[in-house]
């Protein structure tokens, strides 16, 4: 059984097929993009499957359940975590306190009495993501002025924070300088790896895509393409046409 | 590496508040009294009450409600009514302006609180506005139409001890005690996780549900501490006063009380009480050398709010947070240099 599958999923957008009749799946530890021309649909099928769009038709499935109907809030609880396209942190709160309220979530949220920066467990956790993402030595400065490459790197913090079994980004490397590009890659392998993370990626950066993804998965106009290993995808002539000459231009 | 993490800044520290307790304490008796009257410093601990209630819903959750006269009115008529009407003791009257706040917010809560920003405000506005007219006409009996709620009997208290509530002083410690509580029952639930929370909703709404978080049923219990909060503050203004002013209910509370918050700062904790003492103080000097006192007041914030854009509070805390940070990241300059 695929840990994520999606059948015959469609999200309109009034007369617009957005995402039109999508069937995939990823498997437990797979690093998997979505890659497509602009207005394909990978944002929008980002935000169906963590459920901030309520699809048209279809079904999710996430480790077999369904989830299609779940708002963001559930498959969050549930283990799908997804930074946004357009970073989102929280800019007034401190960097600590960005992953901390996140990693708060798995614990106790309505609670009204306690100490919230007594909790030492989630303390640890919180230093422990921090680190991981290398902002532990930023924690106490407003997350407001951090650099673009630091607030991504933040926000990848704040979804580790919260657990998840799946980590959806949306365009990672956005913005990022190449080197910076390239360190966000392999911080990317490295929590595939050492948190056994399943990850689904969408990118535009070619070198990104075809460098860590275990497979690779082309959208256009709303529908699959093409799906396949990173080789296979790239010698693909319907995607060479779509990248390269496009169709409707033909 | 160091060996033992730094502590965690926490935004407002503890002091605060325990300073700002310590000078309503001492108010009736370090300032004379053609300073700051007993009465006015009453009045301001009173409003400081409301307008912090208020702003866990506008500078903690982000929320803007432009109807909170209608708990702040309806906790000052319930308490009197309570009082006059039923027999109630003056603890009992507090009890029924807390719970009537609660439900109304519950009520406001079911109806608006999926509606965001401006909506939000017009709605909550327009129910406070119903119950201005219900209080000024078709309940008129009750509640006295336009003269607002009198006959009030003698206001005291016999438990836990008799206090006489028509001298300035007792009155005055009576409501200390109540929004001393308060003010600290707001601070602690301000920091308790789901303190930290609201602060998240406000900051990134996407972000937080994507973490998990049910951000409906968060506001929706923001409102409810909020309704709770200000709602108590118009028990203790009923006390106050003996009698019940229909103005409570008015739209301009909804309004002066936004104003007096932003004024002291609302992303600060303890700046929508200067925000209140200021304005308060303004508008009870100025009203006695001119008539039109508005005119002056208006001019105070226009000029207050240029020169704290931040609101009062804000502003030098941000300042001074500016300083500490540039003199902080001075001082290891300063060491590797002496190190040549």
């Amino acid at each position: 059984m695929p840990y994520l599958e999606t059948k015959d999923l469609c999200k309109y957008f009034g007369g617009l097929k957005a995402v039109d009749q999508v069937n995939f799946s990823v498997e437990k530890g797979q690093l998997k993009s979505i890659i497509g021309p602009n207005g394909a649909g990978k944002t929008t099928l980002f935000n169906l499957l963590c459920g901030l769009y309520e699809p048209t038709a279809g079904k999710i499935f996430f480790q077999g359940e369904d989830i299609t109907r779940k708002k963001m809030n559930r498959t969050s609880q549930l283990g799908i975590t997804k930074t946004f396209q357009i970073t989102h942190i929280f800019p007034r709160l401190s960097v600590f306190e960005n992953v901390r309220i996140s990693a708060q979530s798995r614990k106790t949220s309505f609670n009204f009495w306690r100490k919230a920066d007594a909790l030492e467990e989630i303390n640890e956790k919180t230093r422990k993501i921090l680190r991981m993402v290398q902002l532990l030595d930023s924690q106490d400065r407003p997350a407001s002025i951090l650099s673009h490459g630091e607030r991504k790197y933040l926000e990848i913090g704040i979804a580790l924070a919260a657990d998840p079994k799946l980590l959806l980004l949306d365009e990672p490397t956005a913005g990022m300088s190449p080197a910076e590009t390239v360190l966000a890659m392999d911080l990317i392998r490295d929590l595939r790896d050492q948190l056994n993370l399943t990850i689904l990626l969408v990118e535009h950066d070619m070198n990104v895509v075809m460098n860590i993804s275990d497979e690779v998965f082309c959208l256009n106009e709303g529908r699959v393409l093409a799906c396949g290993t990173p080789e296979a995808i790239s010698a693909d002539a319907s995607v060479q046409k779509v990248y390269l000459g496009g169709t409707k231009a033909c | 590496m160091a060996t033992k993490m730094k502590t965690v800044k926490v935004q407002t520290s503890n002091r605060v508040v325990w300073i700002t307790l310590l000078i309503f304490l001492v108010v009736p008796y370090l300032v004379p009294g053609n300073i700051i009257s007993t009465a006015l410093a009453t009045e301001i601990m009173i409003s400081g009450l409301f307008a912090l209630g208020f702003n866990l819903l506008l500078g903690y959750t982000g929320i803007l409600s432009f109807g909170h006269a209608a708990y702040f009115g309806l906790g000052c008529y319930g308490c009197g009514i309570a009082i006059r009407d039923f027999g109630l003791s003056v603890w009992g009257g507090l009890c029924v302006s807390l719970i009537l706040g609660v439900i109304l917010a519950a009520i406001v809560g079911a109806i608006a609180i999926k509606k965001r920003g401006v909506y939000f405000a017009m709605i909550s506005m327009a129910i406070a506005q119903m119950f201005y007219f219900m209080a000024l006409s078709p309940f008129k009996r009750w509640t006295g139409g336009e003269d607002g709620l009198k006959f009030i009997p003698k206001l005291s208290l016999s438990f836990p001890f008799a206090i006489d509530l028509q001298s300035p002083i007792p009155l005055y410690y009576f409501v200390y005690f109540i929004v001393g509580i308060s003010i600290l029952a707001i601070w602690r639930i301000l920091n308790s996780p789901f303190g930290r929370l609201l602060q998240a909703i406000r900051e990134n709404e996407p972000r937080t549900l994507a973490s998990g978080y049910n951000v409906t049923l968060a506001k929706f219990i923001s409102l409810v501490f909020s309704g709770l909060f200000s709602s108590l503050a118009g028990g203790l203004f009923c006390i106050y006063l003996g009698y019940g002013p229909l103005q409570t209910l008015y739209w301009l509370t909804s309004g002066t009380i936004l104003l007096m918050t932003i004024l002291g700062g609302m992303h600060t904790f303890i700046g929508p009480v200067v925000g209140v003492g200021v304005f308060l103080y303004a508008q009870n000097k100025f009203s006695w050398i001119l008539e039109r006192w508005e005119l002056v007041v208006g001019i105070l914030f226009v000029a207050l709010i240029l020169i704290f854009p931040e609101g009062i509070v804000g502003t030098i805390k941000s300042k001074y947070l500016a300083r500490r940070t540039a003199s902080q990241e001075v001082e290891p300059v300063e060491e590797t240099v002496s190190r040549h």
